[in-house]
């Protein structure tokens, strides 16, 4: 109990109470929902990138070189993963003026409603009335205004991509180990991910993978390649496997 | 920076920070340099975050949109911190109804509107630009972000140190705030010092933060709740209280020589957005706290867009007193501009519900002739009968 107030407040500097620490579902795929096979351009909306260190305490240390190796790694490795699918990738140009604002709008729409799908349908406990129904269907949807995003690059579908890793320092390490002997358990590191993919005609949720506890060191490109794959597993169409890229 | 820090960190913890704050080694250039590029680890690390965070920012509808109202106030930083420094900081002009402005690490600033609309003159809007500035100028997110490292780092030891854990924790966490504090007041002071060499007014500074206060009184007043306390510092404030720095401010500013406060320029240049600014005021829901606002921008001379946002607060709360208040700053406000559609349409609204049918169809009728493509027409052609 004396310890409490010290914990409350790291807690709170270090957001470690976040409830999607808990997911247990890793993905979904909208009813029906097959490629199709006519069209299979998919715009790659700007992956967030996000790679640093985890200090002693948890914080998070950003790390810039690291970031880019993962950006450039990951393009790469997302590239020849959809090259091997049959599916042509185009990145998403510099817009200006009203477009880049919709362009930014529906990127935040997306990771909103991502974190919605992992927080109210990926944890069972923790599901929506409508969700909880017996059979009820992977219904989410970003609305029919996504199109005008289509309407330059000629894509069919948008791939949104969004990774963060928190790689433990050698103090967190220490200290997990300290923390382990008198019988309390500490992660050191966490790496998340979740892609998704978007109907670019309705705006419909097709695919959502997500998973809080990512393989793959990102900053190598075998690291990248493994991670792509597991972003990608069931994928729709999607033949990759882990043991594949491994 | 490094007699802040032993300041700031309890004896019991300052081993670990000063090693931390020794290991950044000093850059060459100061940040605002056009080839200033971040230097280390950290400072890298906070410098992309902030750079993909500013993407987001440059394309949020929050951001204000006016070239010439970006410009002005590109223009007093300018004048407040020096040419040569200012050409290092882009300003966002956020639409937000509070009082507030922060720098990022790699030169991004954000304004609020809220504040925008609080602030009285070019000097006052000087005092807060010169202090997001001194931010950027001294580093402080790189700092702050080594020491809260530090802190929590030593917070997290400290857990095995048995009875003596919490005390030791309670304090590195508590260092955090009052090593914000401190560096509040260092861009409080290198502010001023700014303002000592511009052709602004140094003393300009403090009256912001009495007006601040005086407006926190009136919101707590307006809430039947208690006014806050200046006379203490609070474990978890990360600012220095605002009487705090009314007074040091005002202190250290008394022996400047008078210099122009430029009230005149900045009303004119805040004109176009005064209306909108002052409707986001009042959804805020805060009678006390918008009547002190109004009533301090007034001052002696009550504008119509001012009488018309009062009579619209009056309006909003809805007492049949309070009708009659309105109608008559609806009024007073169409008296100095009568074709302000909206004061007619308000006092269209209120004479209609206080049973003054007569008046108050004449009033609608002359903001439905005003604006005869407004959404609400038909609403109010049913209300007078037609």
């Amino acid at each position: 109990m004396r310890y409490a107030f010290g914990y409350a407040v790291l807690c709170l500097l270090l957001g470690c109470l976040s409830p999607t620490a808990m997911a247990q579902e890793k993905s979904a795929v909208r009813q029906g929902f097959a490629l199709d096979p006519n069209s299979t351009k998919i715009l790659l909306f700007r992956p967030k990138v996000t790679v640093g260190s985890q200090s002693t305490a948890g914080m998070f240390e950003p790390n810039a070189d690291w970031t880019q190796q993962a950006r450039d790694n990951l393009d790469v490795a997302l590239a020849e993963a959809q090259q091997s699918l049959g599916n042509e990738i185009v990145g998403s140009v510099d817009v200006a003026g009203q477009q880049a604002e919709s362009l930014a709008e529906y990127q935040s729409l997306f990771g909103i409603v991502a974190q919605s799908v992992i927080e109210f349908q990926f944890f069972p406990g923790n599901r929506l009335p409508t969700k909880k129904r017996e059979g009820a269907a992977f219904d989410w949807t970003l609305g029919p205004g996504v199109s005008a995003l289509a309407s330059r690059s000629g894509a069919r579908y948008g791939l949104f991509i969004f990774t963060e890793d928190q790689f433990g320092s050698t103090g967190r390490k220490i200290f997990q180990v300290f923390a382990a002997m008198g019988g309390v358990g500490i992660q050191s590191g966490q790496h998340k991910g979740f892609a998704g993919l978007v109907d670019l005609n309705g705006g419909d949720l097709l695919w959502l993978n997500a998973d809080l506890q990512m393989g793959g060191d990102v900053r190598t490109i075998d690291g990248a390649r493994r991670r792509v794959a597991q972003l990608l597993e069931d994928f729709p169409g999607s033949s990759i496997s882990l043991a594949a890229a491994q | 920076m490094r007699r802040a820090l032993s300041r700031a960190i309890p004896p019991l913890a300052l081993a670990l920070p000063v090693a931390a704050s020794a290991a950044s080694a000093p850059a060459d250039l100061p940040p605002y340099t056009q080839a200033y590029q971040p230097q280390g680890t950290d400072e890298r690390g906070l410098w992309m975050l902030a750079d993909e965070d500013e993407r987001n920012l440059r394309d949020s509808k929050f951001v204000i949109n006016d070239p010439a109202l970006q410009a002005y106030v590109g223009g007093v930083l300018c004048r407040a911190v020096g040419e040569d420094r200012c050409r290092g900081v882009r300003i966002y002009l956020v639409r937000v109804a509070s009082f507030n402005a922060n720098m990022a690490p790699n030169g991004t600033m954000q304004l609020w509107s809220g504040l925008l609309l609080r602030v009285r003159s070019e000097a006052e809007l000087a005092a807060v630009l010169g202090h997001e500035f001194a931010h950027f100028e001294l580093r402080h997110s790189l700092a702050g972000f080594r020491q809260r490292r530090s802190a929590t780092d030593i917070a997290a030891w400290a857990s095995f140190l048995g009875q003596y854990g919490p005390a030791i924790q309670q304090t590195a966490i508590g260092s955090i705030f009052q090593f914000n504090r401190e560096q509040e007041k260092q861009a409080d002071l290198l502010s001023l010092k700014y303002a000592i060499q511009s052709p602004y007014s140094a003393q300009a500074a403090s009256h912001i933060w009495q007006r601040l206060m005086g407006e926190a009184d009136a919101t707590a007043l307006g809430r039947k709740q208690r006014s806050q306390r200046y006379d203490r510092v609070a474990f978890f404030a990360t600012h220095p209280t605002n009487l705090d720095r009314a007074t040091y401010l005002s202190t250290l500013s008394a022996d400047v020589a008078v210099k122009p406060e430029a009230a005149e320029s900045y009303s004119t240049a805040l004109a176009k957005w005064l209306p909108e600014f002052l409707s986001d005021q009042l959804k805020l829901n805060d009678f006390g706290g918008t009547e002190y606002l109004l009533a301090s921008l007034a001052g002696e001379h009550w504008t119509a867009p001012l009488l018309f946002a009062r009579a619209e607060l009056y309006r909003q709360r809805g007492n049949p007193r309070d009708l009659v208040a309105a109608a008559d700053f609806y009024r007073s406000a169409l008296g100095a501009d009568p074709d302000m559609a909206d004061a007619w349409r308000g006092l269209g609204l209120c004479l209609m519900r206080d049973r003054q049918q007569v008046e108050g169809t004449v009033a609608l009728k002359n903001y439905i002739r005003l604006r005869p493509q407004a959404a609400d027409i038909s609403m109010l052609h049913a209300m007078i009968g037609e």
